[in-house]
């Protein structure tokens, strides 16, 4: 069943497993565990190819096996594998002296090759015909490597153009770089499809080129840095910061107006310069006093006509705790909105107007700067 | 009976069924929410629309069973010999493609002019909104610039006028409704006077309504709205001209507390320990005589209850589920003809007719009337906000004394 | 394709080791006979009886589920399910019924029929289709564990936000539906990948696309559009599991979400569902009416080109179940016009049935009793639709009983009625036993009169304005006189029980069949004097499905080798062979060499890690690692495996024989 080198594999996996153990609670030290647990995870998975693989074992009696024995194989072939373990094992020492991130590149180097190393191994000496023996090692490590492959190269990628796309100045650059890059893999794609005939080579000088141009284009970038990134701010936060002047703020050069836009809002109100308009159906061009339910978050769109920027800015009086602290913000108002511009203002109102009244007070839409208001009655 | 005939009978059975259902279906009065029994002119117009659809669908359909049957019966295998093995004639198959192609571009035309009109909501003589929340609907009137209401102007102070269950709207006015909801989607549906609306969270939706009749137009919450869809229902009350101007100068009356001494002065007092916290009466002031003010989104997730300033001049309560009125009473209304039904609406409920087993069971214990979700464990995805009105522990005397005091509100 | 991979030449042949021995532990299963040849089987004939066999298993479930809603509704004020318990049955008899029962069922026969009926040994990938299998078994499971684990989904199968969300729903429910469906949504996009691949590729030589069996025609469309839309639903289903397990707000209004989004979403897939649902059994009924009336399909061509166009326009008609929500006049008119226009392939497919009985030598078997009705029944739905695709008058009758009677009467008096047309019509080919016509008559005719019962009154009450989904109903509302909701309620539920009656007849007529006293001979050669190829072979058929694959001259090829033309006009058709005779021709031609795919254990194993993760989802995130590294190893399991297990060819490799190895990539 197992075979002599599998259960010296399932022997060490085993100890090492005991050995993390042991450490992990005596010495309750991260380091020591986590290396000890990486040395189980490894034995065991050696042990586990081991097993499954099964190593060439020949017994002297078995003299029918002799000419497949390993000792009848031709010898071992070139290979790239030692190369790459000892690379992995320099990695692990060389980052457990200084970066982790080093440390566990070298686990993965030293895995990656001790696996295609036993895989080699094990195919080369599957019989006597080196075709079937490639085959073979193609049939196991296939599965293995082109998943591994694929996400690496596509990782590779995706990170290149990602610094390509935030190395460029503007964002609008970055749409025409998109759509360029877009355009010419479609373009060679049709070209791909519609040619009958094409050979292997061409394909992947083509593809081969595409990457490396990405690569390249992605190291240029990443070198160059990055351009600045917006912080992003919404209209709530304006409300925090109780600025909702009429002067420009950071926020109003910063969130976005794109998104702003929404269908079926309770009340359109329209800024003409002087006057704050409602339109609402079956209410249309009446001013003064608006409508809007209690406890329910309510779209209300701003429409700015005016010629200059205005902003909407709804005074909510919030109530007041016995130590004097409100309730909510004192206001909430949209970002300063251009001429012809519109934005959407989600309010909710958790008091009566009546009660506001006590307080000789009253919910109003004002715009900043100007005399324009709405009085809203919440019932 | 032989094979042929029994098909032939069940085909006949098929057609018939199809028919009565098609024809008579619309001579029936007697379903509150008939759907072809239409009393506005918006339910008209989808009642002019529909029923010669219906009738052309039926006849399609009698066509389609009449050539089964012929085919069942004449060729039913008598040893004939075996037929010939065509596809079939390409005309014939192009005719039955452009029969009902024409046809349909037939029904289409009007269909889409109508579509049209019912969303029309330009020249509204009357505007209500409308919220839907789990399990009930509330109605509230906005005041336009110059005070009025619902193009009514009031006798004495505007104001705000909110409430649930039955949504009073005047005759012969063009009633545009504005509505949305504070949870999940609601249809408001009130099918003699016209089709279906859903309201949506955070989309204000619009729909017409224009009543030819004062009555009383039965509806239904017909969206899936969660555990207790089936107890959402509304009515729209239709009045006319002076019975609704008196409606509103009523609902605007100032709060008058109960004589001291009196049960519902006890009432009054229970009142507000036990139910303002969620249900708002405007007006009302407690000792100190500070105004009680309801914080309903403390304690609901919808984040509203019933206003209850004018609670006994409905007719039902609970989201229009249980009637307010003995049955007797009730009939009364429903049954008036059109001149007296407004009087008999706006007398609102009395002691006599008060249905106080419904009234004094919900008080008791309202989730075993209605399911609300309100068990402690089903309030962990709420953090303890209830869904509805939840088990209270009322005495028998408090309960007392807020029926006393509830029959006050008018 | 400019990329052309060639076949690898050379032999590959090792000199001592072959590749079974050497890649040691995975060796394929090997078992013809035992429960394990079920378990571990890739044979299309197998996975399609085991559809089979489990979509009537929850079609009796969603049967009861639907009799517990009937018997609440049969009066007043209903006392027999709380409002909770009701709205988990009407949710679940939904989903069961389309999700668990319709849709397997005609995956049943897609499998079982598409390789028999275009001369095929197998699908394209038979790992994929078993896999397809345990899918579709272990997600409609997991769904169902929800009834024992804190309440099963309450939200209706459509599923609308906000509703589903957790303040509304704090049960698991809607967790387990949504990953369930999920799950169920794999093995739909699997099955139809594999049978879009068969069929294009696997037909017998001589069937040209228009040469080809109209059953397989219809099943193609229908596959098609599963491919189409389950990506749809998953992402829905993707957005729900996010909003309800991780807390994201894409249904959260006061994040500034719009709940219509749910609505579209749903209902692109949730319309082509509809047709996803009736066109194979107008594909069945489109095999059965040419039988039983011994002519050729009527405007066979246009047939299949009305269902392709079915299809195509099937995806622009979604809103017209959103009519009342609210959309705006302009989108509301040019879905009401769109759904208007998909009236007429459909109107197609009713004349050119009644044209084939037309002229006929009509034969009423039960199949063809059950096609018939699947005729007059699929009328009445389809005109009740038109009277909904007007958009004013579906305001009126949406959500309502006016629709609930429209879609029974389209997907039971369609759907379900082809669904037993095509179960009697197969059923010797299938168990080589035939089911007793007389029962079968009875089977018919209650199942047809407890249908109209049942779902006929449902028009009344709909359009006396009772709405749908509600756990009780009123005196109040119900009015007086010949069209009072009590009495057509009651009448609904008696007919629910009558119907259901009429289906147990079925599975008792199944029992007699095959395990009574007075169990049923076996079958004839070609009982009903068939016309496709599926019939061209034993009854039930060999494992190898053809002793030689067929070459295919004609549409109806069995037919016409059965009969010839005696004269030059298409109508002096005389019989010049028997179907023993045919066969007999077959069989001393028989191929030497065929390889069929070996069993495996891998798409049972990766399919069962597929619930684990679910369960993950709902209770521990650990349990995703697990399903996940099961499903990794599965994989790898499933990529190593040798092509074939040499030991399970049908017959040994002989010298000379053409070989007709099978592809196994799947």
């Amino acid at each position: 069943m197992f075979t002599t080198g599998t259960k010296l594999l399932i022997g060490s996996a085993g100890l090492a497993w005991l050995a993390a153990a042991v450490y992990g609670v005596a010495q309750e030290g991260a380091l020591g565990t986590i290396g000890l647990i990486s040395a189980a995870v490894a034995l065991s998975l050696l042990a586990g190819v081991n097993a499954f693989v099964r190593d060439s074992n020949v017994s002297a009696t078995d003299t029918e096996a002799f000419d497949t024995s390993a000792a009848a194989q031709a010898t071992a072939r070139r290979s790239l594998w030692p190369l790459l373990t000892g690379i992995g094992l320099t990695m692990l020492a060389l980052g457990m002296a200084t970066l982790p991130a080093i440390f566990v590149l070298g686990l993965i180097a030293l895995g990656a090759g001790l696996i295609e190393w036993l895989v080699q191994g094990w195919s080369e000496r599957a019989s006597a015909d080196r075709a079937f023996n490639d085959q073979a090692r193609e049939v196991v490590a296939d599965p293995l490597e082109l998943p591994v492959a694929g996400a690496i190269l596509f990782a590779i990628i995706v990170y290149a153009f990602s610094r390509v796309m935030l190395g460029m100045s503007t964002k609008s650059a970055t749409v025409v770089v998109f759509s360029v890059v877009a355009a010419i893999i479609l373009a060679l794609g049709v070209l791909v499809a519609l040619k009958r005939r094409i050979s292997v080579p061409v394909v992947t000088g083509v593809f081969s080129i595409g990457l490396l141009a990405i690569v390249a284009g992605g190291a240029i970038a990443g070198l160059n840095g990055e351009r600045d990134i917006e912080v992003h701010e919404t209209t709530a936060d304006l409300a925090e910061a109780n600025r909702c002047g009429t002067e420009e703020t950071e926020a109003d050069s910063h969130a976005s107006q794109t998104v702003a836009a929404k269908s079926n809002p309770a009340a359109t109100l329209i800024y003409d310069g002087s006057e704050l308009e409602i339109d609402e159906v079956g209410d249309d061009g009446q001013v003064g006093t608006i409508t809007l339910p209690r406890s329910n978050p309510t779209n209300v769109m701003f429409l700015n006509e005016s010629e200059g920027e205005a902003r909407l800015v709804l005074e909510l009086h919030p109530a007041v705790d016995a130590d004097g602290v409100a309730a909510g913000p004192e206001r909430i108002c949209t970002t300063l909105v251009e001429d012809g511009g519109r934005q959407i203002m989600t309010v909710e109102f958790d008091r009566p107007s009546f009660a506001l009244e006590a307080e000789g007070v009253n919910y109003e839409f004002v715009v900043a700067g100007s005399d324009a208001a709405v009085e809203v009655i919440v019932p | 009976m032989t094979e042929s005939s029994t098909l032939r009978s069940r085909l006949r059975t098929a057609a018939l069924a199809l028919t009565a259902a098609v024809v008579l279906a619309s001579c029936a009065q007697d379903a509150p929410q008939d759907t072809w029994d239409p009393a506005g002119s918006e339910a008209q117009k989808i009642h002019d629309l529909q029923w010669p659809i219906f009738l052309i669908a039926g006849i399609v359909g009698l066509i389609v069973f009449a050539v089964v049957a012929v085919c069942v019966v004449k060729f039913k295998d008598r040893g004939q010999p075996i037929p010939e093995q065509t596809h079939g004639k390409a005309w014939l198959e192009y005719l039955f493609i452009a029969l009902p192609a024409v046809l349909l571009a037939g029904i289409a035309v009007p269909s889409v002019a109508v579509i049209i009109e019912l969303n029309d909501t330009d020249n509204a003589d009357c505007v209500v909104n409308v919220t839907g929340q789990q399990w009930w609907w509330e109605y509230d009137y906005p005041i336009a610039g110059d005070g009025s209401i619902c193009g009514y102007m009031p006798s004495g102070e505007s104001g705000s006028i909110v409430t649930s269950g039955q949504m009073v709207i005047p005759t012969d006015a063009k009633v545009v409704i504005r509505g949305t909801s504070r949870d999940v989607i609601h249809s408001f549906w009130v099918p003699r006077l016209n089709g279906k609306r859903d309201m949506v969270p955070g989309r204000l939706h619009t729909w017409n309504f224009h009543a030819d009749r004062p009555g009383i137009y039965a509806g239904q919450c017909a969206e899936f709205c969660g555990l207790s869809h089936a107890n959402m229902r509304m009515e729209i009350v239709a009045l006319d001209p002076v019975d609704f101007q008196a409606w509103i100068d009523n609902q605007l009356e100032p709060y008058q507390s109960p004589e001291d001494g009196t049960l519902a002065a006890d009432g009054e007092a229970e009142f507000i320990a036990q139910c303002a916290r969620c249900h708002q009466v405007d007006g009302l002031t407690d000792a100190d005589g500070e105004l009680v003010v309801a914080h309903p989104e403390d304690q609901v997730y919808s984040g509203a209850a019933p206003n209850l300033t004018n609670f006994a001049t409905r007719n039902t309560f609970a989201g229009a589920t249980w009637d307010l009125l003995t049955e007797e009473c009730r009939d009364d209304v429903w049954e008036a003809d059109p001149e007296n039904f407004g009087e008999r609406y706006l007398a609102g409920v009395d002691r006599d007719c008060l249905n106080a087993i419904d009234l004094r069971a919900w008080l008791r214990d309202a989730p075993a009337m209605k399911p609300m979700y309100t068990e402690p464990e089903q309030l962990e995805a709420t953090d303890g906000l209830v869904r509805g009105m939840p088990y209270l522990a009322l005495s028998e005397d408090q309960i007392d004394s807020l029926v006393a005091y509830l029959l006050e509100r008018k | 394709m400019a990329l052309i991979e060639r076949p690898r030449t050379g032999d590959l042949t090792p000199a001592v080791a072959t590749p079974e021995a050497t890649y040691g532990a995975f060796r394929r299963p090997v078992h013809s006979t035992g429960w394990k040849s079920w378990l571990f089987t890739i044979d299309h004939k197998k996975i399609g009886i085991m559809y089979g066999v489990t979509a009537l298993f929850f079609f009796l479930v969603g049967g009861l589920e639907a009799l517990l809603i009937r018997a609440q509704l049969a009066g007043p004020n209903g006392t027999i399910l709380s409002a909770d318990m009701y709205n988990q049955m009407f949710t679940m008899h939904a989903t069961t019924m389309v999700f668990l029962f319709v849709m397997p069922m005609a995956a049943a026969f897609a499998n079982y029929l598409i390789p028999l009926q275009i001369g095929a040994r197998d699908v394209a990938f038979p790992r994929i289709n078993a896999f397809s299998f345990w899918c579709f078994l272990f997600g409609a499971i997991f769904i169902n564990t929800s009834w024992l684990l804190g309440g099963a989904a309450d939200g209706g199968w459509f599923m609308y936000a906000p509703n589903s969300s957790v303040p509304f729903s704090p049960t698991n429910g809607i967790d387990f539906w949504g990953l369930g469906i999920q799950i169920t949504g794999v093995a739909s996009l699997t099955g139809a990948i594999n049978l879009i691949v068969t069929v294009i590729n696997m037909r017998a030589p001589g069937m040209t696309f228009m040469k080809m069996p109209i059953f397989t025609w219809m099943a193609f469309v229908v596959q098609f559009l599963l491919v189409f839309a389950i990506p749809v639903i998953t992402v829905a289903l993707f957005l729900l599991m996010f909003q309800r397990s991780f807390d994201a707000t894409f249904f959260t209004v006061e994040a500034g979400a719009d709940p219509l989004l749910w609505q579209h979403l749903f209902w692109i897939f949730g319309h082509p569902e509809v047709y996803i649902l009736i066109l194979p059994s107008f594909g069945i009924v489109s095999e059965v009416l040419p039988v039983f009336s011994k002519k050729p399909l009527f405007g066979y061509p246009l047939v299949v080109f009305s269902g392709a166009a079915i299809g195509f326009v099937g995806w622009g008609v979604w809103a017209h179940h959103m009519f009342a929500s609210g959309l705006g006049p302009i989108s509301v008119a040019v879905f009401s016009v769109a759904t208007m226009a998909i009236a007429i392939p459909t109107g197609v497919k009713i004349v050119n049935w009644t044209m084939t009985m037309w002229g006929g030598k009509l034969v009423f078997s039960t199949a063809m009793l059950f096609a018939i009705g699947l005729i007059v029944q699929f009328t009445i739905g389809g005109l009740s639709g038109v009277t909904h695709a007007v958009a004013p008058s579906d305001t009126q009758q949406t959500d309502t009983y006016y629709i609930v009677a429209h879609f029974h009467y389209v997907l039971f008096g369609g759907a379900v009625l082809g669904i037993f047309a095509g179960l009697y019509y197969w059923w010797p080919k299938i168990f080589g036993r035939m089911l007793s016509e007389t029962l079968g008559k009875w089977n018919f005719w209650l199942m047809v009169i407890g249908l109209n019962m049942a779902f006929g009154p449902m028009h009344i009450i709909g359009l006396q304005g009772q709405p749908r989904r509600m756990y009780v109903w009123t005196e109040a509302r119900a009015g007086e006189g010949f069209f009072n909701l009590g009495f057509w309620n009651l009448i609904s539920s008696i007919g629910a029980f009558v119907l259901g009656f009429g289906v147990l007849i079925f599975f008792y007529n199944v029992w007699r069949t095959h395990f009574g006293r007075h169990k049923a001979p076996p079958a004839p050669l070609d009982p009903w004097d068939a016309r496709s190829l599926e019939w061209m072979t034993t009854n039930p058929p060999k494992e190898i499905n053809f002793d030689r694959t067929p070459v295919v001259s004609h549409l109806d090829e069995f037919f016409h080798r059965k009969y010839e033309d005696r004269g030059d006009d298409h109508a002096g058709y005389e019989p010049v062979a028997t179907a023993e005779e045919v066969l007999a021709i077959e069989e001393a031609n028989a191929d030497d060499d065929v390889h069929l795919p070996s069993p495996s254990y891998w798409p049972i194993i990766l399919a069962f890690a597929l619930p684990i993760m679910a369960y993950g989802v709902i209770y521990n995130i650990l349990l995703i690692a697990v399903g996940g590294i099961i499903v990794l190893l599965a994989m790898f399991g499933w990529a190593l495996e040798p092509a074939t297990a040499p030991d399970s060819d049908y017959d040994p490799p002989s010298d000379g024989g053409t070989d007709l190895e099978l592809p196994t990539h799947g």
